[in-house]
């Protein structure tokens, strides 16, 4: 759980956990004692502005970056200190299609084959089959969209535990993103794996995923349920807080002519939220996530005439 | 590992083809314009003539007017652009074919953004660089050895009468060493490629030391790595370099080096050592150079004086320069306080020695690359 999101207790079946992970770039910092968990078998949307920290958090899980401080654990196994036993474990699909141009969709199976030992190519194939990809394409002639699923297909055809998806959704067209998406969940569910997956797109990650980290400068803002997110959560105007509740943050309304103010109900992590209602009101992800982003930022330059 | 090693040549088209082409036209080449050499049979007594120029008068022949068209249309061969070309290219394509493939192997993946996927796939990528390396090598050798025999036969054409293999006439230049220099600047290359992770300025710095560690090598072999095996070269009269057209040739009937023989560094020869060719009995003459040919590799020049080696500056000592009495007549110096420049170098008897020597040194500067690169690319980040 995350600074304002509370403490989790479940470690012990947790697929990825970060434990105070810090990570700097000379002065910059990019992951600031993170502490993350995230349930196995759970897709967990991992969402932050750019620059948030979420791309490195995923390197730091793929042991392409040291941590400067704290540890990681992907289904148990420090990717540092072991790197092959961790990943083997996991499935990454990059930012940006990562392709060779020279090389046909089949030739990708096939180097994956032959790189890793546990590679399911006749899984892969099949996925790509379903979605008329043809083997025999050159990987640089494919789409944007063709090219993400065939990233996908690789990481599936991993079968591995674990999938760390890394923005595969930011230069997609709203059908591919779709399509990507009902891809990952099919796997998902027909597997039983965990995914991590990363994105500042909140509408296309708030119905695939049960789960919902925020990172915002660094710091892990929120880490819960997605549902518990919208049930915990209100948004009003600043003048109109609900009773006991806890400011999070303020940001421009649709529409931008009021400044609204997230505000975290009192007793949030009990059923019912507020109290009131047998059917509490829920709040948009989009709010929430707004909420806290603009947390992390502070509210400078937010005031209206 | 097959099928990891045709990834690697296909996902390395142009490079694959295009060293491939090279190196296949290259030995077709040098064996062309050997075979074009050696089918006018020039005999080697032909050599041995001088233009002989009386008055105004077209120069004749001093072996013969036939002797002269040969060897005329042997040098003009030899001078020609298409000799010029395949030999320039013979030196150069091991180092330019170990640059091209070198270069992106690794430096490509990072650039392109691909590296990210191997490595997620690949638990070791130690074993995932061996493969692309493997197949580089498996793309190498072969290419390199067919252009190294052929500039070996070239050699062979361009020198007749001389055994290529006692011979140092270009020898770092053909037969196997063209494999070594090949991995060399492929291993050389993957690492500088591995450590900036970008192409170019892979290519850059590499051609760069490639260029210099090739006009150093020689130089640099003989006078600290060979040194062992030098003999000063009054030891080896018979087997002395010498000009074509210049005087009667030189004789080949070699006095037997003794490498043995080879100065210490501490200590260099005795005084009983010092040359003195003209001194010297001369060898039976069994037979003639056909031209410039260097069948032995020059290794040093030590100054000696008092029987000691010397290793200031002997211009200025103080009986180098001639003194005269009052009465303008010379006065001798001390035979022993004057400086005595010996030459030594290697015979070509130690040919194969010298050749597996460098070629060792050569296979081990690759090995040393391959250990950085392996090192680095565990320890690198893939962007």
């Amino acid at each position: 759980m995350g600074a304002d999101g509370g403490a989790s207790t479940a470690t012990a079946t947790a697929a990825l956990v970060a434990h105070g992970l810090s990570k700097r770039f000379r002065k910059k910092v990019a992951l600031d004692s993170v502490d993350l968990s995230v349930p196995a078998g759970s897709i967990t949307a991992l969402v932050g502005p750019n620059g948030a920290g979420k791309t490195t958090l995923i390197r730091v899980c793929m042991a392409f970056e040291r941590p400067n401080a704290g540890r990681v654990e992907v289904d148990g196994v420090d990717p540092w200190r072991h790197r092959s036993e961790a990943l083997r474990r996991v499935g990454y699909v990059p930012q940006t299609p990562a392709v060779y141009r020279g090389l046909s969709v089949e030739d990708h199976l096939a180097m994956a084959r032959s790189l890793h030992s546990g590679f399911d190519a006749d899984y892969a194939r099949r996925r790509l089959d379903q979605l008329g990809i043809p083997l025999d394409q050159r990987a640089d002639t494919l789409s944007g969209g063709q090219g993400a699923q065939l990233g996908l297909a690789i990481a599936l055809g991993t079968r591995a535990k674990v999938l760390l998806l890394d923005e595969p959704l930011a230069n997609l067209d709203p059908l591919a993103r779709r399509e990507f998406i009902q891809v990952l969940l099919d796997a998902v569910r027909a597997e039983g794996s965990t995914a991590l997956l990363s994105s500042h797109i909140v509408t296309d990650v708030e119905d695939a995923c049960d789960r919902l980290a925020i990172l915002g400068g660094g710091k892990v803002r929120l880490d819960c349920p997605l549902e518990e997110a919208r049930r915990t959560h209100r948004l009003t105007d600043a003048d109109s807080p609900p009773p006991g509740a806890t400011a999070v943050g303020s940001f421009l309304g649709k529409g931008g002519q009021k400044v609204m103010t997230l505000w975290r109900l009192a007793g949030a992590d009990t059923d019912g939220a507020d109290g009131q209602s047998a059917a509490p009101e829920t709040t948009s992800l989009e709010d929430v996530v707004l909420g806290y982003l603009a947390a992390g930022r502070g509210t400078a330059g937010l005031q209206l005439n | 590992m097959i099928t990891r090693i045709w990834l690697t040549f296909k996902q390395h088209r142009f490079e694959t083809l295009a060293i491939t082409v090279v190196c296949v036209v290259l030995t077709v080449g040098a064996l062309i314009e050997a075979y074009r050499l050696s089918s006018l049979n020039v005999p080697i007594s032909c050599f041995n003539g001088s233009y002989e120029f009386s008055g105004l008068g077209t120069p004749t022949y001093s072996a013969g007017a036939h002797c002269q068209a040969l060897v005329d249309s042997f040098m003009g061969l030899q001078n020609g652009l298409p000799m010029n070309l395949v030999r320039i290219m013979l030196l150069l394509a091991p180092l330019l074919a170990g640059i091209v493939l070198g270069a992106p192997l690794v430096a490509r993946e990072i650039e392109q953004g691909t590296a990210p996927l191997s490595w997620a796939l690949s638990g070791s990528r130690r074993r995932w660089l061996l493969g692309k390396v493997l197949a580089g090598v498996v793309l190498l050798v072969p290419l390199m050895l067919a252009v190294g025999l052929a500039a070996e036969v070239l050699e062979g054409a361009l020198d007749p009468g001389v055994d290529t293999h006692a011979a140092f006439q270009n020898y770092l230049g053909r037969g196997s060493f063209d494999v070594f220099w090949a991995l060399a600047a492929f291993a050389g290359t993957v690492t500088l490629g591995t450590l900036f992770g970008r192409t170019m300025p892979a290519v850059i710095v590499a051609v760069i030391v490639c260029l210099f560690v090739r006009v150093a090598w020689e130089p640099g072999m003989a006078r600290i790595v060979l040194r062992p095996m030098a003999v000063e070269r009054t030891q080896m009269q018979g087997q002395f370099q010498t000009f074509y057209g210049g005087g009667n040739g030189v004789v080949i009937a070699p006095i037997a080096p003794t490498p043995s023989s080879g100065p210490s560094p501490s200590g260099g020869p005795s005084p009983s050592s010092e040359p003195s060719p003209s001194s010297e009995p001369s060898p039976p003459v069994i037979g003639y150079m056909p031209y410039w040919v260097q069948t032995d590799l020059y290794s040093y020049t030590q100054v000696f004086l008092d029987g000691k080696p010397f290793y200031g500056d002997p211009y200025t000592l103080p009986g180098y320069q001639m003194q005269f009495d009052a009465s303008g007549n010379p006065i001798y110096p001390d035979p022993s306080t004057m400086p005595n420049w010996v030459d030594y170098a290697i015979p070509g008897s130690q040919y194969w020695p010298v050749v597996a020597l460098e070629s060792g040194f050569l296979l081990l500067g690759s090995l040393v690359f391959g250990a950085v690169a392996l090192l680095w690319v565990d320890r690198r980040r893939p962007y």
